[in-house]
């Protein structure tokens, strides 16, 4: 055994106390509320959806003449396909709504603000990158839903002033949907963006290191109280990962991902709606004529992402200024209301 | 001595500093040669990624050709007739009086769906959000308003009524697509 532990360490020259001081962080007292682990919660997330997409990617064929088939394939005859292709689109809605709430706690408690600035902007990449995920994700199906949502959104890529036009070609791979689109989102889907989320993902985290956990005090927390990463947190999140597996696996066995009816390019069904997170998109391209459209809810983005150096100088001028919790309160009602408005009526 | 002697005789052998035109060239041969190291790096790399852009950017545009319609005698008794195009695009075809032809797509200009012929309300929907046009394809209501559906080109000759549509279609597997022939039927039957 001696031996054995001598190979290694002469291979591996870190000693396990070495490996302890380098990882173990002390983790502020107020991580121990449930809501602070929803950072780590959409990374968990994002592991399933690597593993189940692999799983998932065996059998799948990105082109319109298979895409369709191969989905129905995997849901109806491969074995177990239909639980991985449900735990596979749970997961996405979770992940989606943990990123989403992971965000919404960073803003309420101003854990954006400085030096943290720059870890905000690579949290809004990470954002967009989640929902585009989403967005490549359900037009892959190839059913209905599919086709008309995805040349809903290269449209929409044209509405862009300027490059508009350019991009929609580059992402369809033509003037409109054709044979070359299925593939390319499939790519995005699958290969490119899951590459450059875990670039984010580890600038994410490393940053988040070398800053430290922001301190943020509750009524019933001591001052400068601090707990061990490992093994206390990361046994908090193993437990979060294990009760959202249960809640996936559940899901996925009572409510299992279904198949609408396969695209038509001729017809656009007369009713049809997006995923959830792209309701409130949806309800304001009714509300507002495409360009203005597009450009207004491209302005509300580019906000986001400078939001901790607007608040900053709005905080210099009025220190005790709370505008960015009613700017929250606010942005968070309008997703709300635009979100229940489009879920409950039919056009 | 000899020059070829000054010459095989190693630099700094004999402890003495190099001349200052010798640094001076040394210098000269080092930043050329990063210069040119920078610009065969840029150069290659920069062929690379031009090829690779090329690569994924669509080569050309949505091929198009003249195709028959109708006899426009024909056209002008039946009012106006729906026509399908290879690419499975479907267009209105009307009279508009005098000689006078229209053909509008159905692809909504808002965000591209596709519109469709609501012949109690005369006018044409577009279920994505909600736009709406009217029989002259001038959108009246929604985001498209203002808007109008696509016109394609027309063209009459001896009587007969062309128009100028894409060509190409997406193959769909599992679709009973019908083919270019019979495509034409009247609005009115819609």
């Amino acid at each position: 055994m001696s031996t054995l532990k001598r190979w290694w360490s002469e291979r591996v020259p870190i000693s396990g106390d070495e490996l302890r001081a380098m990882t173990n962080e002390p983790v502020p007292h107020h991580i121990k509320h449930w809501w602070f682990c929803l950072g780590g919660t959409p990374a968990y997330l994002f592991v399933v959806q690597i593993i189940t997409g692999i799983l998932l990617a065996i059998y799948y064929q990105p082109t319109p003449q298979g895409a369709y088939e191969s989905v129905r394939y995997i849901t109806e005859e491969a074995r177990f396909g239909w639980y991985l292709r449900s735990v596979h689109k749970w997961a996405a809605t979770f992940m989606v709504a943990a990123v989403i709430l992971h965000q919404m706690r960073v803003f309420f408690t101003g854990a954006y603000r400085k030096p943290r600035e720059l870890n905000w902007i690579i949290g809004m990449f990470l954002l967009i990158c989640t929902l585009v995920v989403g967005f490549t994700g359900y037009s892959l199906v190839f059913e209905q839903l599919s086709y008309w949502g995805a040349t809903v959104g290269g449209n929409i890529t044209e509405s862009v002033p300027l490059i508009g036009p350019w991009l929609k070609r580059l992402l369809l791979g033509g003037d409109a949907y054709n044979e070359h689109t299925l593939s390319r989102f499939f790519i995005l889907h699958a290969a490119v963006l899951p590459v450059v989320m875990v670039l984010l993902l580890v600038i994410h985290i490393s940053l988040i290191r070398l800053h430290g956990i922001s301190d943020l005090r509750f009524k019933d927390d001591k001052a400068g109280k601090k707990f061990n990463f490992f093994p206390d947190h990361a046994m908090t999140e193993l437990g979060i990962g294990l009760v959202l597996m249960i809640v996936l696996s559940a899901l996925a066995t009572i409510f299992p991902a279904s198949l609408g009816a396969p695209a038509d390019p001729l017809t656009t069904p007369e009713v049809i709606k997006p995923e959830w997170f792209f309701y409130v998109t949806f309800r304001w391209l009714k509300l507002f004529p495409g360009t203005a459209a597009v450009l207004s809810m491209g302005l509300i983005v580019f906000v986001m992402f400078l939001w901790p150096f607007i608040d900053g100088w709005i905080r210099k001028r009025k220190p005790a200024s709370e505008f960015s919790v009613f700017v929250g309160i606010l942005a968070v009602l309008a997703i709300i209301g635009l979100t229940i408005w489009e879920a409950l009526v039919a056009h | 001595m000899s020059e070829h002697e000054q010459t095989s005789d190693p630099a700094g052998a004999s402890g003495t500093p190099e001349p200052a035109d010798e640094t001076s060239r040394r210098n000269l041969l080092s930043t050329a040669t990063t210069v040119a190291v920078g610009a065969g790096l840029a150069a290659s790399y920069g062929t690379f990624f031009f090829y690779a852009g090329r690569y994924l950017y669509p080569a050309s545009d949505t091929e198009t050709a003249w195709l028959f319609v109708a006899r426009t005698e024909d056209l002008d008794r039946a009012g106006s007739i729906e026509y399908r195009a290879p690419s499975g695009a479907t267009i209105v075809v009307a009279a508009k009086g005098r000689g006078e032809y229209l053909a509008l797509s159905s692809v909504c200009p808002h965000l591209g769906c596709q519109v469709h012929w609501e012949a109690q309300n005369e006018r044409f929907f577009c279920p994505c959000h909600n736009g709406v046009f009217d029989a002259d394809g001038q959108g009246t209501e929604g985001p498209p308003k203002g808007q109008s559906l696509l016109r394609y080109p027309l063209k009459v000759e001896n009587g007969l009524l062309y128009i100028e549509v894409p060509v190409e279609s997406l193959d769909v597997a599992r679709l009973d697509k019908p083919g270019h022939d019979g495509c034409l039927r009247s609005r009115t039957d819609a």
